[in-house]
């Protein structure tokens, strides 16, 4: 039986066109054309116990909606949502109890205060005994490496180490399942494999369920079991991620800052597509990973040019979403 | 109760460790409120020094009602001071969830995060405004002493119902800044003894937005001065801070959030 089921899940508001320039500004104080905005569309799915669900999408797709509904801080406009029994926004106070949150640009933690103090507050919340706050405590510091941060105010923390806290603050009461709203935007590399590594570690000790909603496909790539592409408000994918990976063609983006001009060498071929040429000396490639490895293809351009700067990026999410869109009768 | 009880708790300290944190912040904001709010008894005195007077109402007697005015508003602010412009900076921001997310009612939750230590400035100013005015009222028997703490409480519950009904439209009416002043202005009546009113207004201060509990009502008991139909007056007191929790909690329901 599948701990969170969702059934035609629609979430519809209404927002008004204010419209661009002076006149149009002065013309919607007097009068304002309201639009109908269609967030979430019809959304169904299901997740079962111990599963790492990703919800892939663009900017304004429609994820941190849904993921909103399904911590029961929104109200559905139609459909149902059932999470371990309970419907989240009628349940709320009951339910949220038994999940954990970690919004990206939301904090939960206390400005002013050290985050030991926002700690002792959740653990006043959500009635948590001494002695099993304190080893659940040092098991978390200790697992995120940040005991000895714990102490310092919030707002002299970096974004990772605030990050961390967060972490904490959601899983202190030890959640069925965990909400991750793009949990790593703007963090750095190191920051990103801690959390990560984290998320599983959880998940495989807990069992716990999690719902993890990002547009970095690394996330995704790293952590769930399960894809969910959203775009638009509509579900356009729901598979595992081999499967997604089918869509992606297992591509890469390459860019390059040359320390000579490139200008007229070819380098379209049957692995390499050209997708920008910002100037003479630089370019951006995908290449095909399935085709010849990155590392192949690096020693490949190296040999031919030398280059000042590189980057390797995943595909952007808009560009899977397309690929999604363009291989649909595959879907 | 046990866990509300200890999140309060929880809450006043984190409250109390932010005034620390910035200590010249909490100073000057103590004193501005205390200054901004205890001024109009000076003009009070002006009033009386000038020769005029509210007829009927000594000097010391107006000074007890603007004194239990400023105690109620300072009680009131420490409370719930802060639930308005949370709740707005929550909903402009989309970062209510974030109060939903907890297993408490968000009613509770929020006046609980938002004790202001600021205004324990104003509270203090309006007890030592209060002493020094009821000093001057002459003895006082334990029964006006009663019917006051009553009619204070009352007062203060129609502080806090009209705080929870301003915050409670910023769900519908993002960003209503100005709000709080168009409720300064109704508030302004209970400063003042209220037969000095038309009778239309003492009724709707009386019955229907109870300001004049907030400082009249209290002080004309502690000098023997309420009739018995004043203490009729706390009946809309209490409705009208259950109003403010009941529209509160039904405009939960239309928050939104903002795009991701």
């Amino acid at each position: 039986m599948p701990v969170i089921d969702v059934k035609h899940l629609t979430k519809t508001y209404k927002t008004y066109k204010r419209g661009a320039g002076m006149g149009q500004t002065f013309k919607s104080f007097f009068q304002r054309e309201e639009v109908m905005v269609h967030a979430v569309n019809d959304i169904s799915f299901a997740i079962e116990q111990g599963e790492i669900c990703g919800i892939l999408g663009p900017n304004g797709a429609g994820k941190s909606t849904a993921i909103k509904m399904l911590c029961g801080a929104l109200y559905p406009t139609s459909g149902e949502i059932q999470v371990l029994g309970y419907s989240p926004a009628r349940d709320r106070k009951r339910y949220v109890g038994k999940i954990g949150a970690v919004f990206g640009q939301k904090s939960q933690l206390i400005w002013d205060i050290p985050p030991i103090d926002s700690f002792n507050m959740n653990r006043a919340i959500y009635g948590i005994a001494t002695p099993d706050f304190k080893s659940r405590l040092e098991e978390l510091t200790e697992l995120l490496d940040i005991a000895h941060v714990i102490e310092k105010p919030t707002r002299v923390l970096s974004l990772g180490e605030r990050m961390k806290c967060e972490f904490v603050m959601a899983m202190l009461h030890q959640p069925d399942i965990l909400f991750l709203d793009e949990p790593t935007i703007g963090l750095d590399v190191i920051a990103k494999v801690k959390i990560r590594e984290f998320v599983h570690q959880m998940n495989k000790k807990q069992n716990m369920t999690c719902i993890l909603t990002t547009h970095d496909l690394e996330d995704v790539e790293e952590l769930a079991h399960r894809v969910i592409v959203i775009n638009h408000g509509e579900k356009v994918f729901d598979d595992s991620l081999q499967r997604l990976k089918l869509f992606l063609g297992e591509k890469k983006r390459v860019s390059f800052t040359f320390s000579e001009s490139v200008q007229g060498t070819v380098f379209d071929n049957a692995y390499t597509k050209v997708i920008d040429r910002p100037s003479d000396f630089q370019i951006t490639l995908e290449v095909d990973t399935a085709y010849i490895s990155i590392s192949d293809f690096l020693e490949d351009i190296s040999r031919k040019h030398r280059f000042s700067d590189i980057s390797v990026k995943e595909l952007p999410i808009q560009q899977v979403v397309m690929n999604i869109y363009e291989n649909a009768g595959g879907y | 109760m046990k866990r509300y009880l200890d999140v309060y708790k929880q809450c006043m300290y984190s409250a109390a460790q932010s005034a620390v944190a910035y200590r010249m912040n909490f100073i000057v904001s103590s004193l501005i409120t205390l200054v901004g709010n205890i001024l109009f008894p000076l003009v009070t005195l002006l009033i009386y020094r000038a020769g005029t007077s509210f007829p009927g109402w000594s000097l010391y007697e107006v000074l007890l009602i603007q004194s239990v005015f400023t105690m109620s508003s300072g009680l009131s602010s420490v409370i719930f001071g802060g639930v308005l412009w949370t709740t707005m900076s929550h909903v402009r921001e989309g970062s209510f969830e974030v109060i939903l997310l907890k297993p408490l009612n968000p009613l509770f939750y929020i006046v609980a995060t938002t004790f202001s230590t600021d205004s324990i400035g104003l509270l203090l100013g309006g007890i030592s405004l209060f002493i020094f005015s009821a000093a001057h009222a002459g003895a006082i028997s334990a029964l006006y002493w009663l019917q006051f703490a009553g009619l204070f409480i009352a007062g203060t519950a129609v502080l806090a119902g009209l705080s929870l009904m301003m915050a409670a439209m910023s769900f519908k009416w993002v960003g209503n800044s100005r709000i709080s002043e168009l409720a300064d202005s109704v508030l302004h009546i209970g400063k003042y003894p209220l037969p000095i009113f038309p009778k239309a207004v003492q009724a709707v201060a009386s019955m229907i937005i109870p300001v004049g509990m907030i400082g009249f009502f209290p002080a004309s008991a502690l000098l023997g001065r309420a009739q018995a139909s004043d203490f009729a007056a706390i009946l809309p007191c209490f409705l009208f801070l259950a109003a403010g929790v009941w529209i509160y909690r039904h405009m939960i329901r239309l928050y939104e959030g903002v795009g991701g």
